[in-house]
């Protein structure tokens, strides 16, 4: 398949994501979104890499994935001592720093 | 005269029919009320796109896709996920929520049409199938390539998980009681 399908793709995968970034209210949830779109990005890189044989676009999807394997570990760690504090789920009542 | 590829066809389809299922999947993540299933979901996202890396020559990125997104990185989701119990989020209809979905649909309109109207002059590098054949294979490629001209973001890449490793340290280790009850 040519160069459209994969920006077709990830520009829907990419999409999906943000909107479910910023319509969903529960933080995990919200962290699959940014995986998603991170995941998007991937896809593109490595088709992109397959059409102009190069190896760069699949580094660049090894180092995204580096990154968000640690954001995701940090992220998963502070959602989990707002939780904590706070026993909600909700990133509407997270309005306060000062638990 | 009508002459296809066989293989180049049956190719194109299941390139097709894995991107599809990986726009539904995602869909399914957003779309899902309870978290579980949208960790269910999104684990079949990952391995339609470690399918499509391995569809577009990309073999070692499809193994690091599957053991790190499909494996370390959803397990931990469901870890949280069953530490914080997967309560339902009730999704009613507000204009915040309209207002990002045209936001979001008003930025796919224009992606699509930047993919479709124009195009820039490729700058292909030196890696056809064959030079990854005769070097040995998509991972030796890659670490041929990441050892040589990306040492500086490789080990800047070491650097980051060194300090993600202890900044969660440091997390959950000293914030596990309230504020509060530890100034008495």
């Amino acid at each position: 398949m040519g160069h459209q399908f994969v920006l077709l793709i990830s520009a829907c995968i990419f999409c999906i994501g943000a909107v479910g970034f910023l319509i969903r209210k529960n933080p995990l949830v919200m962290f699959m979104s940014v995986e998603l779109m991170l995941n998007s990005v991937n896809f593109l890189l490595v088709g992109y890499s397959n059409f102009l044989k190069s190896m760069d676009g699949q580094i660049f999807a090894l180092m995204i994935m580096t990154v968000a394997a640690a954001e995701v570990v940090v992220g998963l760690a502070i959602i989990l001592t707002i939780f904590r504090t706070r026993h909600d789920m909700d990133v509407d009542h997270i309005n306060t720093l000062k638990g | 005269m009508l002459e296809f590829d066989l293989f180049e066809l049956t190719k194109a389809t299941v390139t097709l029919l894995v991107g599809f299922t990986a726009v539904l999947a995602s869909l399914g993540v957003i779309l899902c009320s309870s978290p579980i299933y949208c960790a269910l979901y999104l684990i079949g996202h990952m391995i339609c796109l470690a399918l499509l890396f391995l569809l577009y020559n990309a073999e070692f990125i499809a193994a690091v896709q599957i053991i790190v997104y499909a494996g370390a990185v959803m397990i931990l989701f469901l870890f949280i996920i069953a530490l914080l119990g997967g309560k339902k989020e009730v999704q009613e209809p507000s204009l915040e929520r309209t207002l990002a979905v045209l936001f979001v649909a008003t930025m796919l309109g224009e992606l699509f049409l930047s993919a479709t109207v124009g195009s820039t002059k490729p700058i292909e590098g030196g890696f056809d199938l064959e030079t990854v054949a005769e070097v040995g294979g998509s991972a030796k490629a890659i670490g041929l390539e990441l050892f040589t001209r990306h040492l500086v973001s490789f080990e800047l890449a070491s650097v980051l998980l060194l300090v993600a490793a202890i900044g969660i340290i440091c997390l959950s280790k000293f914030s596990y009681v309230p504020a509060r009850r530890r100034m008495k």
